[in-house]
């Protein structure tokens, strides 16, 4: 199914829950379809959907629709103005030909844990837009990621929008390959510094590491809690207790990173 | 289902399945070009240009291309700059990659960085030296 | 413009035949299990099925050990195949596959090496069964009762008193990972009969020996088979011996049409891999650095069939003693059985797991002696006339001008700290032989040879070296794919050798064509070891070449970055000169990989990362600075360089962050590793 307006997408989903997938870019689902993992009854595809596919600033915050692509908000002369280190987080996934179709609203809905894309967004308080019939919901992306490959929308609802509050100016994100120069992350740092210090670290665990109470202190002192309270898995790019050493380097090198005014 | 599109410049159809993906419909139609390879989307021998940009054929539903255009090598003069810099320049050895990296290097923007543009194709001969020399010389 | 650049390349998978079905596997689960029984009855009636029972009465083939049958009827490795199926589309087979229902009665599995030559290690082959039959050099040395399927000796000098005589001896235990070749192309090969006579596509390395394999097995003459070989995306030997083409030509006959498999990418991780190994080297030298004695202990998972194993563990075995002048060698060199997929041809051919450990081991005694790495080399290093440890005298050997090249180039002796360097030496296969045809035609020539096209642009090579011999243009010059019933013998295309037979071959096809139509071309490089003491000719003449890198290390995450990666290649004389760059440079990146990130995982047997995601291959963005040297000698024969700058990498980039400190002795150097060893 190819609805052409978010009103009737809205409807298709409403009608058919779960038992229709949801097709945004397809660089998730095409991996799980072609290595026969799914073999979706119905498909609902959200590609011909422009209304999702808009980036703007509404008073002084930044919408991105579920469709924008990763290589429209790494383009987009707003998002690199106003949230430059958003703009880089997405321009470090994959390759400008997986830009070019994975989405927003695809890559947070997918909520596989080594991609960039989350934990940025948490650490700069983005929320996530999920509309249903029942009305709007904005949910942050700690609530909405609950597990591996597993968020809390509704059979009936569509994220349909992103909204990121004003970036505050220090900021960064790390992404720590321990392979080649094309593997997926190892350990990812996304720190934001506005009133408080805000560290999130991607790529390590089921979700997004997001401990708000540890982020007082020195550089070293918060990477040394990241790196004592995550949990870190262990998969091809390194072990647990790797990740731990790493985490404590990156966290560090993020905290210090966000700690000075620009020269 | 029939998918009426732009295919090499012409008006074309593909009869396609729901859940076919672009890259066994376009090799159906005999656009070789277009290679089966990691079925993941991270190497790039399935790339085909969709409206100009670089997207993998193997992770494309043939059906969401309706009333797009897409350009693969087949689509390209044998005058094609690109083509030509890749030929003098001697970048590649089986060849299996190399339709991949053209139409990535076609997309191309000035200014961008090389590596990071080239990153998401894979040449397993590694040809990646040669290959730079002729993007450069594409550039020039 | 070339037809690779054109995308006007057809690759062997893309074969079609009038008729033809499409062939889908049903693999074991199961690392080492029988197999109990085979439901077939949920399989669509227009699906053709075999099962083990269909094939047994063939018996079993294999290039160097006959341990393989056609359908495992004991399933020796997770990914053997146990079942096939063949119908009229790829879906459907791979349906009709998922259908069949296989009952297993699992096996004691073992799964590392020295595990597998542990006393009461189960035994993965009972009836060893030893093959004579192949053109090739190997006379293969099971250890009866044991995992063992080929042991290789080296007895040179004495090594008790070599050890004695010496001031310093160190000793060190080195691990390689198994590596995916990874090609971009996977395996393919189409079966078809005709009149009782097998023709077969197939993208191979070795169509003559394919057809000799499975002559024995299907009990045909040689002529009554037909391998054809259409250029490959790629191989650096995944695709050599019998490896689709039994199951396909079963599959055929039993179908009555002709039949095509092309493996998926998850199927290429469980069909031939490189060979894990565990190598152990003890050197001993005198204190102002002359090297006594050395001990190469090498254990080669050769996994669940044999395959080229035997040819692996031996050259792993005389490539571990190094180019080096040392009077006293011991070499035992093991190739074994495990329930792992199995090992076989991987580009450098056992020397990289074996350089790997004698070029680190070298750093380590340089250490130990208070001498500059460079100039315990440069002192032990062999030139023309010196013995090896073969008992064959070298020569046309520059080992020291490759070795000096490579460490000027990353300016080692100005300031060796985060420079590491490797020298080494590797064999071209001996015995062999090469035969070429030439014809004239109206507008030219065509020459007939069985070189097979994967990348490494023999086929130009060819052409160039026609053109210069017969004073014609390359593009004047047709070189058709191999076909076993119009091309002339071959060997068959690995070990480098090709351009270097074919041209000399070639140059006899030549001279014996004169002004007439057509000529013929033979020549033979004699020699081999014997198996038990290792002496003989191990090659007519050898590969060399030396490396040395530059990196820096983050201390804190133990991440490597190579700044600069130099290698020095003797080519005696180049005849393609791109060709011949692409080779170094292709080489050299997959060294890259080998040394800090290529390895298959597994995990009770079974890949855990059997995708190209998981499993990393280097991408543009891990090219270093990248610069190599192809040596030349006027007058000089054409030395093979296909593989000569992959196995020195790893050492180098070994050795270079050893000097920071991280002594590492396993690969891949991963951060994780680097930290460990800080």
């Amino acid at each position: 199914m190819g609805p052409d307006s978010l009103e009737e997408a809205l409807a298709l989903r409403a009608e058919r829950g779960d038992e229709a997938t949801v097709l945004a870019g397809g660089t998730f689902l095409g991996i799980l379809m072609n290595q026969g993992f799914l073999a979706p009854a119905a498909l609902l595809s959200l590609g011909r959907v422009v209304e999702l596919a808009g980036i703007d600033v509404v008073d002084g915050e930044l919408r991105l629709g579920a469709m924008a692509t990763h290589r429209s908000v790494e383009d987009s002369d707003a998002v690199r103005s106003g949230w430059p280190v958003l703009a880089r987080a997405f321009s470090l996934v994959a390759s400008p030909r997986v830009r070019n179709a994975a989405t927003v609203g695809g890559v947070l809905a997918d909520a596989d844990y080594a991609s960039d894309p989350p934990a940025m967004l948490a650490a700069l308080d983005a929320r996530a837009v999920l509309r249903s019939p029942r009305g709007d919901r904005a949910v942050g992306v700690g609530e909405l990621i609950q597990g591996y490959y597993e968020t809390c929308i509704e059979p009936d609802e569509l994220l349909v929008e992103v909204r990121v509050p004003a970036q505050p100016e220090r900021a960064a994100y790390r992404k720590f390959r321990s392979r080649s120069s094309e593997d997926r992350p190892c350990v990812a740092v996304a720190a934001v510094r506005g009133e408080r210090l805000r560290v999130v670290v991607g790529a390590v665990a089921e979700t997004p590491q997001d401990f708000p109470d540890l982020c007082d202190g020195s550089p070293d002192e918060v990477a040394a809690r990241y790196a004592e309270r995550i949990e870190p898995l262990s998969d091809a790019r390194g072990s647990a207790a790797y990740r731990r050493r790493v985490i404590a380097a990156e966290v560090r090198r993020a905290v210090e990173e966000v700690s000075w005014t620009r020269a | 289902m029939n998918v009426e599109l732009i295919l090499n410049g012409r008006a074309a159809t593909l009869d396609v399945r729901t859940d076919e993906m672009l890259l066994e419909a376009l090799r159906r139609e005999g656009l070789r070009s277009v290679r089966e390879t990691c079925a993941i989307g991270v190497c790039g021998a399935c790339t085909v240009l969709l409206d100009g940009e670089p997207v993998s054929g193997c992770l494309t539903l043939a059906a969401t291309v309706a009333g797009r255009e897409v350009t693969t090598v087949e689509g390209l003069d044998e005058a094609d700059p690109v083509l030509r810099a890749f030929n003098e320049a001697h970048a590649f050895q089986c060849g299996w990659c190399t339709p991949g990296f053209v139409l990535t290097v076609k997309a191309m923007r000035p200014g961008d960085d090389v590596r990071a543009a080239l990153g998401g194709n894979l040449c397993r001969c590694g040809c990646y030296v040669k290959i730079e020399q002729a993007v450069r010389a594409c550039a020039s | 413009m070339d037809p690779r650049v054109t995308a006007d390349l057809r690759y062997s998978c893309e074969v079609e035949r009038p008729g033809m079905l499409h062939a889908a596997f049903v693999r074991s689960p199961h690392p080492h299990a029988r197999v109990v029984a085979v439901d077939t009855s949920a399989v669509p009636g227009d699906a053709v099925v075999m099962v083990p029972a269909d094939v047994a009465h063939l018996g079993r083939y294999g290039c160097q050990v006959k341990d393989q049958r056609v359908l495992a009827d004991v399933a020796r490795h997770v990914g053997d195949v146990v079942a096939a199926v063949a119908a009229p589309t790829r879906e459907a087979a791979r349906s009709a596959a998922r259908l069949v229902d296989v009952a297993y009665e699992q096996l004691p599995a073992v799964l590392d090496p020295l595990d597998a030559v542990a006393r009461g290690a189960p035994l993965i082959h009972p009836q060893a069964a030893a093959s004579a039959r192949d053109a090739v050099s190997i006379d293969v040395r099971p250890i009866a009762g044991t995992n063992v399927c080929h042991r290789f000796r080296i007895r040179h000098g004495d090594v008790a008193r070599g050890f004695a005589d010496a001031d310093v001896v160190v000793e060190e235990v080195f691990r390689t990972a198994a590596a995916a070749h990874a090609p971009m192309e996977p395996h393919a090969a189409v079966a078809e009969w005709r009149d009782g006579r097998l023709v077969l596509w197939s993208g191979t390395q070795t169509p003559f020996n394919t057809r000799a394999d499975l002559a024995g097995l299907f009990g045909l003459p040689e002529q009554d088979i037909r391998v054809i070989a259409p250029p490959m995306g790629g191989s650096f030997g995944a695709k050599t011996f019998v490896r689709l083409e039994a199951l396909v030509a079963c599959l055929a006959r039993r179908a009555g049409r002709p039949v095509k498999a092309v493996l998926d990418r998850g199927e290429e991780f469980v069909t031939l891999n490189r060979h894990p190994a565990v190598v152990r080297v003890r050197i001993g030298a005198r204190s102002g650095g002359t090297l006594v004695a050395k001990e190469v202990d090498c254990w080669a998972d050769t996994g669940a069939y044999a395959d080229c194993g035997p040819g692996v563990a031996t050259k792993m075995g005389y490539a571990g003693v190094g180019p080096y002048r040392i009077p006293h060698v011991r070499v035992d060199s093991l190739a074994v059985y495990t329930n792992l997929p199995p090992g076989g041809a991987f580009r450098g051919y056992g020397a990289t797991q074996s350089v790997w450990a004698s070029e680190r081991t070298m750093d380590l005694l340089a250490g130990e002696l208070g001498i500059s790495p460079l100039e315990l080399r440069r002192r032990n290093v062999l030139r023309d006339g010196d013995t090896f440890a073969t008992g064959e005298v070298m020569r046309d050997v520059h080992f020291e001008e490759c070795l000096q090249a490579a460490a000027d180039a990353v300016g080692y002796e100005a300031d060796p700290r985060g420079k590491g360097l490797c020298v080494l030496l590797k064999g071209m296969q001996t015995p062999s032989r090469a035969e070429i045809a030439v014809e004239r035609t109206p507008v030219g020539y065509v020459v007939r040879s069985a070189s097979c096209e994967m990348g490494q642009d023999v086929r130009q090579s060819i052409r160039l070296m026609a053109a210069q011999m017969l004073g014609c243009e390359p593009g004047q010059v047709e070189v058709p794919d191999p076909d076993t019933d119009r091309s002339p013998f071959d060997t068959r295309t690995t070990s480098s050798r090709s351009t270097y037979m074919m041209g000399r071959a070639l140059a006899e096809a030549v001279r014996d064509m004169g002004d007439g139509e057509r000529g013929h071309g033979e020549v033979r490089n004699e020699g081999g070891l014997d198996p038990d003491t290792g002496q003989g000719v191990a090659s007519t003449h050898w590969h060399q070449g030396a490396a040395a890198a530059h990196v820096s290390l983050d201390l804190e995450t133990g991440r490597t970055t190579v700044e600069h990666l130099h290698a020095s290649v003797y080519a005696g004389r180049v005849v393609n000169r791109p060709g011949a760059e692409l080779q170094n440079e292709g080489s050299m990146l997959m060294g890259l990989g080998t040394a800090l990130f290529e390895g298959i995982e597994f995990a009770d047997g079974q890949v855990t990362n059997a995708n190209l995601s998981d499993y990393n291959v280097p991408a543009a963005g891990d090219v270093p600075r990248l610069t190599h040297d192809l040596v030349e000698r006027d007058g000089a024969d054409v030395h093979g360089l296909g593989e000569t700058a992959l196995p020195p990498v790893p050492p180098a980039i070994g050795n270079a962050l050893a000097s920071l400190g991280a002594h590492v002795t396993e690969l891949p150097i991963t951060p994780e590793r680097v930290l460990e060893a800080l």
